[in-house]
């Protein structure tokens, strides 16, 4: 990132990965702190309930703990435990929220916008949410889903069949479940997105792919607890060679009439290195770099930190790429490539179905969507 | 979306300053708008203006340069930060740099004035903005086409050779392009070509023309002081308001006559003949009893839906079809007929 002037910054803020966390739990009611601006974007972005206190130039010369107060009688019965996320112009003016909103016993996310970016707000939040295991339960956390996520619907879905066709049952989805569930955790966890993780317990793995896949919900039964009733993996081991069939099938037959597509990934760095992975090895296609939104990784492939619009242009501009997996920003920067949205904002596509980058489904979709528009862009 | 504002307090809810100002300075092709404030703020503002923008069509690259301030800058002042960020944008020789200061700088004091005044290769100009210190998203964009307006040289030739200047667009508006071009086809009308949009896909070197035009076209009443400025300036009469409506058009038409000492009698004719045939077009609506959907608009988008409900003695009724309400006043009879087609539809549905 370069030290100063950031153009077309393209990740969002912590306020925002924390309202991400937080508000997928029914029995929480999220307070944004702060003014319409900072309440604005994540309510719009999530699409969920989400509470503020909208303030105004009065309320932070005179202390803005009077409004929060009001907006935490205020809120409706039943809405839940308050959750507090502050935003930055709190956060400098020094406003002691935990005393003065004591009455209420809230949860309070110190998660301002100047602490870093989204993922850094969902980790604050996890650390408030305090999450604990009930060594008794025989259930699967579901970790690493977050209504951020373009995928996070789908994905559940997935690690939920997935779970159940092994035969166990699935614990507390972090972050899409009962604010109490969060205290009730299983003693073990499959993950959608390691990038969003932080649930209790031991973490078998994540999901994205089928070797990942096939090698977590192994681990998984191998760590089982004695009394877990039976879990057997050879239905999952069944499906998973059947699914390595039909892609190594579909792809083989792309390639017997069309080169190997030039691909440019742009995301989080999970599931950037995720299909940067699968399509050099499914379709042997051409990596040349992976941009990651935030934080470093370890790639078989070039890989840098993409956080500014002017950036990417630039990557894109070296590269020409046929096909791009990222957002709307990365789609607009090339417009004659085939263009498969992994990250937010995913905009000018109507998008209604659940679909999964996580687990089996989540491969096949993945090929599925790059065969297609490959399909549709190339040449004839 | 479902949103809880709470408790209800409506002055609250105009949304930030930052994102009025900026939906007015991206709109300067050749400019770099430089936030100061979080990386997260311009994200929030970026992302926004690209994802409305796509959404309607408009592809458009947006210029929109982050200060990134963190801990450190808060804690020591971020004005630093300011100066580079401005240094590496003038590297790039814009037309212009546009700097809009956050809540985060506004609390922490930096005097984005200060920064600005200091001796830069081309035009910097400071946008009193502040987030949530400075008011709302009216106050923001208010603030932004203000400041922009500085750039204004006055009128060196024949005013009535200078068309109509188009003052204060809502570039955020999904019609935004639809409701322009019935206000060009009206000033068409009339023998008045539009030769600015102040502020819409324009340069700077553009807005030094913004003292010549014959007449400014304002988008809303709101903006009357700045019509007033101008005149004050540079004698530019305006017309107040885009044309609301039917009868909105043909007040338009003669405002817009009057200001310029034409003969609207022509334009009012042919207008008056495009209003007849929308009315035929829809006469089968004659009498529907309708319902107003949800409560988003404005009373002003009520208001001219009551308007249009009345040309086809349409019966309001609880129970009847529950017909889309306007964000804002239809422009224009060509907005007319949209929102009737829309009503069309629901009443069929």
């Amino acid at each position: 990132m370069p030290e100063y002037g950031c153009s077309g910054p393209l990740w969002p803020c912590a306020l925002t990965g924390a309202a991400s966390c937080l508000a997928g739990f029914s029995g929480l009611a999220v307070v944004i702190h702060g003014s319409s601006g900072c309440y604005y974007y994540p309510a719009t972005f999530l699409k969920r309930n989400l509470y503020g206190t909208f303030l105004v130039e009065s309320d932070l010369v005179m202390g803005g703990e009077e409004r929060l107060l009001a907006v935490l009688r205020a809120l409706p019965e039943g809405s839940g435990r308050p959750a507090i996320i502050t935003s930055c112009a709190p956060e400098i003016s020094g406003e002691d929220i935990r005393a003065c909103t004591q009455e209420f016993d809230p949860l309070v996310v110190e998660s301002p916008g100047f602490c870093g970016g989204a993922e850094a707000g969902h980790a604050r939040a996890m650390e408030a949410l305090n999450p604990a295991v009930d060594p008794a339960k025989s259930t699967v956390n579901i970790d690493g889903i977050t209504l951020m996520d373009p995928f996070h619907r789908g994905n559940l879905q997935e690690l939920e069949r997935l779970l159940a066709l092994i035969g166990a049952e699935a614990g507390t989805v972090f972050c899409r479940d009962r604010y109490d569930a969060v205290s009730d955790a299983g003693p073990l966890t499959v993950s959608a997105n390691p990038d969003f993780a932080g649930a209790p317990g031991k973490t078998c793995g994540g999901t994205l792919g089928l070797p990942a896949t096939l090698a977590t919900f192994t681990r998984l039964c191998d760590g089982r607890a004695e009394g877990c009733g039976s879990w057997d993996l050879s239905p999952l081991e069944d499906e998973i060679r059947e699914a390595e069939e039909r892609a190594v099938y579909a792809c083989d037959r792309f390639l017997r009439r069309f080169d190997p597509p030039c691909a440019l990934v742009f995301g989080i760095p999970g599931y950037a290195v995720f299909v940067a992975e699968t399509l050099a090895d499914y379709l042997d296609a051409e990596i040349p770099f992976v941009g990651t939104r935030f934080g470093a990784v370890s790639s078989r492939f070039p890989s840098e930190n993409v956080t500014g619009f002017d950036e990417a242009a630039k990557v894109i501009g070296e590269h020409s790429p046929d096909l791009v997996l990222g957002s709307s920003f990365e789609r607009t920067l090339a417009p004659d490539a085939a263009f498969i949205g992994i990250t937010p904002p995913v905009r000018r596509e109507v998008r209604l179905r659940a679909d999964p980058l996580a687990g089996i489904e989540g491969t096949l979709w993945l090929l599925e969507s790059v065969l297609n528009a490959c399909i549709d862009r190339a040449p004839r | 979306m479902s949103s809880n504002p709470l408790p209800s307090s409506s002055s609250r809810y105009g949304g930030c300053t930052v994102t009025g100002a900026l939906s007015v300075t991206t709109a300067v092709r050749d400019a770099i708008s430089i936030l100061h404030g979080p990386d997260g703020c311009a994200h929030h503002n970026f992302s926004l203006l690209h994802s409305t923008y796509l959404d309607a069509d408009r592809i458009r690259r947006l210029s929109i340069v982050s200060t990134g301030l963190r801990e450190q800058e808060i804690i020591f002042g971020g004005e630093p930060a300011l100066e580079k960020a401005i240094a590496r944008a003038v590297e790039q020789e814009p037309g212009a740099v546009f700097v809009i200061s956050t809540c985060v700088a506004g609390t922490i004091g930096d005097d984005i004035f200060a920064v600005a005044e200091q001796e830069w290769d081309v035009p910097v100009i400071p946008v009193p903005s502040a987030g949530f210190l400075g008011g709302t998203f009216r106050d923001g964009f208010l603030e932004a086409l203000r400041a922009l307006s500085v750039l204004a040289d006055g009128c060196t030739g024949d005013r009535r050779k200078c068309g109509v200047a188009v003052i204060g667009e809502r570039n955020l508006e999904f019609e935004v392009g639809e409701h322009f071009r019935e206000v060009e086809r009206l000033s068409g009308a009339l023998g008045l070509p539009v030769s600015l949009r102040f502020v819409n896909d324009i340069s700077v070197g553009d807005i030094s023309r913004l003292g010549s035009a014959e007449v400014n076209v304002l988008r809303d009443r709101s903006l009357v002081p700045l019509g007033e400025s101008l005149k004050a300036r540079f004698g530019t009469p305006y017309v107040e308001s885009f044309p609301e409506g039917f009868s909105g058009s043909l007040r338009f038409l003669e405002a817009l006559a009057r200001a310029t000492g034409r003969d609207a009698a022509a334009a009012l004719r042919a207008e008056r003949e495009v209003q007849e045939e929308i009315c035929r077009e829809f006469s089968g609506m004659q009498g529907a009893a309708y319902s107003l959907s949800s409560p988003g608009g404005d009373p002003e988008g009520q208001d001219s839906a009551r308007a249009v409900a009345d040309l086809f003695g349409m019966r309001y009724s609880d129970e009847g079809p529950r017909v889309p309400l306007p964000v804002s006043a239809p422009v224009g009879s060509g907005g007319v007929r949209r929102l009737l087609h829309r009503w069309r539809r629901a009443l069929h549905a």
